[in-house]
């Protein structure tokens, strides 16, 4: 075994995000707690340095650190994408924090290790360095939801979420070592060489690829896994629940693709009615339960259920195209959904709604916040997948592969579903411009707020009418 | 940058200087949006004279061609690892559609020169719909063609929702959903054709090089015909067409009645129709029997209404029943007078529209009982209206009675693959609608215009102004053109329709039906 | 008998079902957390079983990772104990109840 210098480049950016948590966790000592902006900034710059280091990775596709590392378009893009995420949940965070109250400087840090953990499990080319990945990310999360000590919610969600997240975590690692047993390796190369080879399914296997699915159902979060998400959502700091919602879905669904789309390929058709139905229960669990809730925050986290419906059916119409379609979703399901929170904890600083995150704090806000009223139709446009943003390509994307490969039903199912969510974000477009504002509009409007909301408004229109690079690095999938 | 993406640069350009304009400047932005109108005009009297000395060489290949002939077509690759491109170009169909459009944003914008709540965002949004509908009718990509038919569906919902009369959240909500559902089963549709194909291409010529299996023609036409269908409310999927014209603005039920509706049967021409014969001739007696329902109850509901918005929504849903009609009847003459039905009644409708949003503006009711004798106090207005009702009653003379008789007699004419004397009955029912819109336009007007003034407030009143003069007048003039000089009509598009008629001969032979 | 390397993988299968059935059945958040260590460490079994059967060194250094994590995770999963605790004055799942499931 020996590692070149090709190697260490090809991990730039996660070692970067090493050194990144390292300096932040000094830099907070150093400050003794008082003031965590410097803390910020490190860790902002160290995004930035981080994101830039693994956009340069463009146009490479390998395997690196002796076979252990994919270094492909997903690898890049995600990278990237979770960088940005990460950057802009930095740079968000100190007003919200301020205003919620919450001052410690760990928050920083942690985000950097969680951000570092998906970067490893997307780029993660065993089962052994996944787990890693998945667990950096977990641990860091548990803490991150639990960060506001001071209220009850929030420490509850914590501790809901480290039950929840450790036994699925036990799940997916039984999975692995059944996997082991049968493969005799962890590679993902391995596994789908072994299995071309021998495509019969034996009871080791399939209780293997059982505890597998169980794992990923609960860390994507859907139906029958997905009860434990929405109560974790509502209850952490809100800037966490924007980020957990779109950073570490999106890792976890990539490696799904990696896993079973990609690894267990050979084997792929025994489970593909099982994951249509998944995908459709999902779909409808989420939409309906989005249409009667009255808290915001609950709505995003049932409409994220319902996305990563939308999200199986390009897994399970399982060709080249359709991973390529379910990658672009995801970086485009990142971008809105990071967005429509942001914007709603925004709103929830408006004088006098307490944070409660309920639907009334919109009313009227479109025409007093010019800005924020139109970002935030953005998202939800993106959101019901209407053009010209990347919501609609990413959904028209992964349909499309899904009725190439035969599964009309499934399109037309998850087509139906998109009209009943149109209901309720349309909803929040609604009470933007059509309701009289009620009392005082302030609204904090601090630059980060507003740097967030034009990143992310612009990317998604961007990345919507011209796709082509986004596609194209998703294309470039390693085998 | 060709002639033809104009159409989508001028209305995009006019909504981004809109925004440009300070609040403060009420006077500004009408100024800025009436010039965007009328260089939409200008530019489609420079495109159809055009249009018209290119095709006239082409008049005899057209009559034996199966594929549309496009001009002054532009084509680039948008995204190349799907398919997509920007394609667009006209033929005599389309270049129709876009003079209706131009006209009717032109008057629908001095139309609304009186709205006072938030103009700036008001023309703005109405020039970003009218974007869309554009570019639906330039657009020969399909991926295209349903990207711009999105962009033309939400900005109505904000329009109504904000702008609208009554219940409008509710209308707008159930307009923008069920639209929706249609384009859903569009994009269903649409993508079938594209994996159907073979050859992952959007593009609408090159999929009619194909000839798609009649078992897959079978289950796709209905599909996308229902998706298109919705838009040209096909009964029992109307149900938002009254409701939406009631609660819109007044240039916005101009548009939507006048131009978006039509963009249904565009749709079902130019892609169901053209690309699935054979599903057609499946269909068509099935659709066709829908389409009558759709004209005999639009009409029928028409006499019952007080709200003289309703009253004209439900005739509207009657007359886009005709454009169905017409081109289920798979023949020249039945196509020829759907799509001048589609001309004809967008005018006819917008010129309704725009005028009961001027009587509203005085009157302060639109409720047909409560009002009498306006033609005392307002005459231009009162002749502008018993012009348009005349229209629509079919009165010789005007471009209604053209459209009509081209599409009765292509029903009673009927066609070689099914029953005459089923398509002779459907065709007598839906005349009898004629009676029935004549009984209903001529009482309704008798009531509102004569009679003695009923609320001495009324005496008061004041005529149309210049905008509105100007507005009421072009499209007065557009009808009498379309009535008078047919013959402007049936040759921009005849030479186009004869590809469709081909394609259908064609498969009707290798058809088992 | 034989203790073969099905006899490992049945052993460490039970405890991974006593461990779910903890998890699910027991009401202390303590007794849970143990349950998934209980989990955890099942799987080790198997991973050692299998590396020691089939001469795989790569089932043993599994192993050691998942220790780690698993100390991590009991770690964090104990802090906040502490802070429900503090908030609550109890330890059982029934205390979870502000948010609903």
């Amino acid at each position: 075994m020996s590692y070149s210098l090709t190697d260490i480049f090809g991990v730039l950016p996660e070692l970067i995000l090493v050194v990144t948590a390292i300096t932040a966790i000094l830099v907070d000592v150093a400050s003794k707690g008082k003031d965590s902006s410097a803390t910020m900034l490190v860790t902002a710059v160290g995004f930035i340095v981080s994101g830039i280091a693994a956009i340069s990775g463009v146009g490479t596709i390998g395997v690196l650190m002796n076979g252990a590392v994919f270094q492909d378009g997903f690898t890049t893009a995600f990278r990237a994408i979770f960088c940005l995420i990460g950057f802009l949940t930095a740079i968000f965070s100190p007003a919200y924090l301020h205003f919620r109250n919450i001052r410690l400087g760990e928050y920083y840090p942690l985000l950097t290790m969680s951000v570092l953990g998906m970067m490893v499990m997307v780029g993660a080319a065993n089962l052994l360095l996944f787990f890693i990945g998945l667990e950096t990310m977990s641990i860091s999360l548990y803490i991150l939801v639990s960060l506001n000590r001071t209220n009850s919610k929030s420490i509850e969600a914590g501790m809901k979420y480290l039950v929840m997240g450790a036994f699925s975590s036990a799940f997916m690692l039984y999975g692995i070592a059944l996997m082991f047993a049968v493969v005799g390796s962890i590679n993902y190369n391995d596994i789908t060489n072994y299995f071309l080879a021998d495509p019969t399914l034996g009871p080791l296997t399939i209780a293997a690829v059982a505890l597998l699915l169980t794992g990923f159902s609960f860390k994507i979060a859907v139906v029958p896994f997905q009860f434990w998400s929405v109560d974790v959502y509502e209850g952490a700091p809100a800037t966490v629940t924007a980020f957990m919602s779109t950073g570490p879905k999106a890792a976890a669904f990539v490696v799904f693709i990696r896993v079973f789309g990609i690894a267990l390929h050979p084997v792929a058709s025994h489970w593909t009615l099982l994951l249509s139905w998944i995908a459709i229960l999902t779909m409808v669990f989420g939409n309906v339960a989005a249409l009667r809730q009255t808290n915001i925050k609950r709505m995003l986290a049932y409409s994220s259920i319902a996305h990563a419906g939308y999200l199986l059916v390009g897994i399970v119409a399982g060709n080249h195209a359709a991973f390529a379609a379910t990658g672009y979703y995801l970086a485009a399901y990142a971008l809105m959904n990071l967005g429509a929170f942001a914007a709603v904890i925004i709103v929830n600083q408006r004088h006098g709604t307490d944070g409660s995150y309920r639907f009334d704090a919109l009313k009227g806000l479109g025409f007093a916040h010019p800005l924020l009223g139109i970002s935030l139709t953005i998202f939800m446009l993106s959101l019901i997948g209407l053009p010209p943003t990347a919501g609609f390509l990413g959904k028209l994307y992964v349909f499309s592969a899904a009725i190439e490969t035969g599964h009309i039903v499934l399109a037309v199912a998850g087509l139906l579903n998109s009209i009943i969510a149109t209901y309720y974000y349309l909803r929040v477009i609604v009470l933007m411009y059509m309701a009289k504002p009620e009392g005082d509009t302030t609204i904090p409007r601090p630059l980060p707020y507003a740097i967030t909301l034009i990143v992310l408004s612009v990317l998604i229109l961007l990345i919507g009418v011209f796709p082509e690079p986004v596609i194209s690095l998703m294309i470039a999938v390693a085998p | 940058m060709g002639l033809i993406s104009w159409y989508v640069v001028i209305p995009a350009a006019t909504a981004f200087a809109i925004t440009l304009v300070p609040k403060a400047k009420p006077m500004a932005i009408r100024w800025v949006a009436s010039t965007g109108g009328f260089l939409l005009v200008l530019l489609s009297a420079i495109v159809s004279v055009k249009y018209w000395n290119l095709a006239a060489a082409d008049i005899e290949l057209l009559r034996t061609s199966m594929f549309t002939k496009l001009y002054m077509v532009e084509q680039w690759t948008w995204f190349k690892s799907i398919g997509i491109e920007y394609f667009v170009g006209v033929d005599g169909i389309s270049v129709l559609m876009l003079d209706l459009t131009a006209i009717i944003i032109f008057t629908g914008s001095l139309a609304s020169w009186y709205v006072t709540e938030r103009p700036k965002e008001f023309f703005a949004l109405l020039y970003t719909l009218v974007t869309g509908v554009f570019g639906v009718f330039v657009s020969f990509d399909l991926f295209l063609f349903f990207v711009f038919y999105e962009v033309a569906v939400l900005p109505m919902y904000l329009l109504i929702g904000i702008w609208g009369t009554g219940p409008r959240n509710y209308s707008a909500l159930k307009l923008t959903l069920m639209l929706l559902m249609g384009s859903a089963g569009l994009l269903v549709g649409i993508l079938a054709l594209y994996h159907g194909s073979g050859i992952h291409s959007f593009n609408l010529i090159e999929l009619s090089k194909i000839h798609f299996p009649e078992a897959f023609q079978l289950w796709v036409f209905p599909i996308i015909f229902v998706g298109f269908g919705v838009l040209g409310a096909i009964f029992p999927l109307h149900t938002w067409s009254p409701d939406g014209h009631a609660s819109a603005p007044t240039a916005v039920s101009m548009l939507h009645a006048g131009v978006l509706m039509k963009l249904g049967g565009y749709g079902c021409l130019r892609v169901a129709i053209y690309l699935m014969p054979e599903g057609a001739i499946y269909w068509a007696m099935f659709f066709m029997a829908l389409a009558t329902v759709n004209i005999l109850y639009g009409s029928l509901g028409a006499i019952k209404q007080k709200d003289l918005k309703y009253f004209t929504a439900y005739s509207s849903v009657s007359h886009c029943g005709f454009v169905l009609f017409g081109l289920l009847a798979l023949n020249l003459m039945g196509i020829k007078g759907a799509v001048i039905q589609m001309f004809s009644h967008g005018i006819m409708t917008g010129l309704f529209f725009g005028l009961i949003g001027m009587v509203y503006g005085r009157t302060h009711t639109r409720m047909i009982p409560e009002m009498g004798g306006l033609a005392k106090v307002m005459p231009w207005l009162a002749s502008a209206f018993y012009i348009g009702g005349l229209a629509s009653l079919g009165l010789p003379g005007l471009s209604g009675f053209i459209a009509e008789s081209h599409v009765f007699l292509g029903g009673f004419f009927g066609n070689q693959w099914h029953d005459i004397t089923l398509m002779r009955t459907l065709t007598i029912l839906a005349t009898l609608s004629i009676v029935v819109t004549a009984v209903y336009v001529l009482r309704g007007l008798a009531t509102v215009f004569h009679s003695t003034i009923t609320n001495p407030e009324f005496e008061k009143l004041t005529d149309a102004t210049l905008p509105e003069k100007i507005s009421t007048g072009v499209l007065i003039a557009a009808l009498a053109i379309g009535g008078m000089l047919p013959w402007l009509f049936v040759d921009l598009i005849e030479g186009s329709i004869f590809p469709f008629l081909n394609r259908l001969h064609e498969s009707g032979m290798i058809s088992s039906l | 008998m034989q203790i073969e390397l099905a006899h490992y993988l049945l052993l460490s299968a039970v405890l991974f079902g006593i461990g779910v059935m903890g998890v699910l059945t027991r009401k202390n958040l303590i007794v849970i957390m143990m349950s998934i260590e209980l989990m955890l460490n099942a799987v080790n079994l198997t991973f050692i079983a299998l590396a020691r059967y089939s001469a795989n060194i790569e089932g043993q250094v599994i192993v050691f990772f998942v220790l780690c994590i698993a100390a991590a995770e009991i770690a964090v999963g104990l802090a906040i104990l502490i802070a429900i605790w503090r908030h609550r004055g109890m330890m059982s799942i029934d205390s979870l109840k502000q948010l609903k499931w």
